[in-house]
């Protein structure tokens, strides 16, 4: 999905986030997290099980995104990945937004205001503008 | 009332509504150190009920953390049994003598006045006294034991309804009906914050803060009142335990957890550095009561279950038994240590008793060794070695 001039990655995360699932997932996410400014949102609505090593991937992830300047979004948290992540107090570290869509358009909502009038002087004008 | 020969049959089936997760019903769960099978049965005794029948589901009975209170008959019956085995244990309880028999059915908890229950059944000349609170009929009877059949009828139609009509007594005070874990934590909550007539399990060591024998409660954790701490639980530096929580036996608070208004259920343990509120949780499960939904957390750095102490035990010599063999078979037995304190008398040959090279003092390793007779002279001589 594309919001602004850059992409914004909405990876699913699979039922079980273990330690297993992790080893897969970086291997995964991270060419996206290697680019400069990354934007991720990670939605978690089919999470059944959360472990402690899958917390500790979505804040490595989020590190690494911040590192490059970038940003992580959590979206569609589950029961159980929101129970987990309250009782592992990682809740508070993370954007967390009801819906992927929401969690994706909070990205360019962000955006300094002069970058903002760029993108809208980019945009080609529709009649009714016009 | 003490001429009257009266008993109590309490009876415990699993289709009572419990946790989702844990093994027991309800009422055989611990609440701030005693579980409501517990405290009703002690109500009982100390209302002058002389003898007591617990009936309970074979797959309930075998999972009690303790084995019940001296006097009390415990009758376990297989799950498509337990109406009749109640049946029976009625019956010998009339054939045993018993004028009046009080049926409890548990889950519910309710504190009632079984000396005014009685008495309001034998004014009345009555065969069945049903309890109700605030108009609602509770599975709490008096009962006429002669009363046979009226009691068949009963226990027939599984405390629904009874062949005579059920005179109804009205009970005002205390009631949880322990339908799930909202109540459960309800219950704890009233019970620590004495709402309810029964108390905690434990000594109060501080205003509304109860510790129940061999709990380790280690510096540098913090416990709020009210609270209460179990027998033989543990809570690890850096944790705070606050507003409501009652941690049961066994179960272990590891370092820097906040717990608050939960309930940690017995042998379970919490893992370091987590945020509990507003929970129910044990069997490596959590019921978070805001959210209104259970999870399991299969991670056992989180959420996890302490084995009992012989089962430890047990599992640590079942560890080294391998290593045991092996020595034994191919004889890999290191040579057996000296003591301590021998090693400490042997001088080295390039050092005195002091540590300081001896040729270089200009005396034997031989002559040290008197100087460092005793631990103590080490000590001594340490303190004292540049005189």
């Amino acid at each position: 999905m594309e919001t602004s001039s850059r992409p914004v990655v909405v990876k699913r995360m699979p039922e079980r986030l273990n330690a297993r699932a992790v080893r897969e997932l970086l291997r995964d996410v991270e060419p996206f997290l290697s680019i400069d400014r990354p934007q991720l949102v990670f939605d978690l609505s089919e999470v059944q099980q959360l472990d402690a090593a899958g917390v500790e991937m979505l804040l490595r992830c989020m590190s690494e995104a911040h590192k490059r300047d970038g940003d992580l979004k959590l979206a569609s948290l589950s029961e159980q990945a929101a129970v987990v992540l309250e009782l592992t107090r990682t809740e508070r570290l993370f954007e967390i937004y009801e819906t992927s869509v929401d969690a994706v358009r909070s990205f360019s909502g962000f955006l300094p205001n002069a970058m903002r009038q760029q993108l809208l002087h980019k945009r080609p004008r529709t009649p009714a503008a016009a | 009332m003490s001429a009257l020969d009266i008993r109590g049959l309490i009876l415990i089936d699993t289709a009572q509504a419990g946790l989702p997760f844990a093994l027991a019903p309800l009422a055989l769960l611990d609440v701030a150190g005693m579980s409501p099978l517990e405290r009703v049965a002690e109500r009982l005794q100390r209302q002058g009920v002389s003898a007591l029948t617990v009936v309970s589901e074979e797959s309930s009975a075998s999972r009690r953390y303790r084995p019940l209170p001296q006097g009390i008959v415990c009758r376990s019956a297989a799950r498509g049994r337990f109406w009749r085995v109640a049946e029976s244990a009625f019956n010998d309880l009339a054939h045993n003598g018993a004028d009046l028999v009080l049926v409890i059915r548990l889950g519910a908890y309710a504190e009632v006045h079984f000396d005014e229950l009685v008495q309001f059944h034998l004014e009345g000349q009555r065969r069945v006294s049903q309890v109700v609170w605030c108009a609602e009929p509770l599975e709490i009877f008096c009962l006429t034991a002669s009363r046979r059949n009226d009691a068949a009828s009963l226990f027939r139609s599984r405390l629904a309804h009874c062949r005579c009509e059920c005179e109804l007594f009205a009970h005002s005070g205390y009631f949880n009906p322990l339908a799930g874990p909202r109540d459960l934590r309800q219950f704890a909550i009233d019970v620590l914050t004495l709402q309810a007539e029964t108390g905690p399990a434990g000594t109060e060591i501080r205003p509304g803060v109860w510790v129940a024998s061999g709990a380790s409660i280690e510096k540098g954790s913090r416990i709020l009142a009210p609270a209460f701490i179990g027998a033989s639980s543990q809570v690890r530096c850096g944790a705070v335990i606050t507003r409501c929580t009652s941690i049961e036996h066994h179960a272990h608070v590891d370092c820097g957890t906040v717990v608050e208004n939960s309930t940690v259920l017995p042998y379970s343990y919490v893992g370091a550095g987590l945020d509990v509120a507003h929970s129910v949780l044990g069997m490596g499960h959590i019921a978070n009561l805001r959210r209104g939904i259970s999870v399991e957390v299969p991670d056992k750095k989180l959420l996890g279950q302490v084995s009992p102490a012989w089962r430890r035990e047990l599992l640590r010599v079942a560890g080294r038994l391998p290593g045991r063999i092996w020595q034994s078979i191919f004889g890999d037995v290191p040579a057996p240590q000296p003591p301590l304190q021998e090693v400490a008398r042997q001088p080295s040959p390039e050092e005195d008793a002091m540590g300081r090279p001896a040729p270089a003092l200009g005396v034997s390793p031989r002559d040290a060794k008197v100087a460092g007779e005793l631990a103590s002279d080490l000590a001594v001589a340490r303190r004292y070695g540049n005189q």
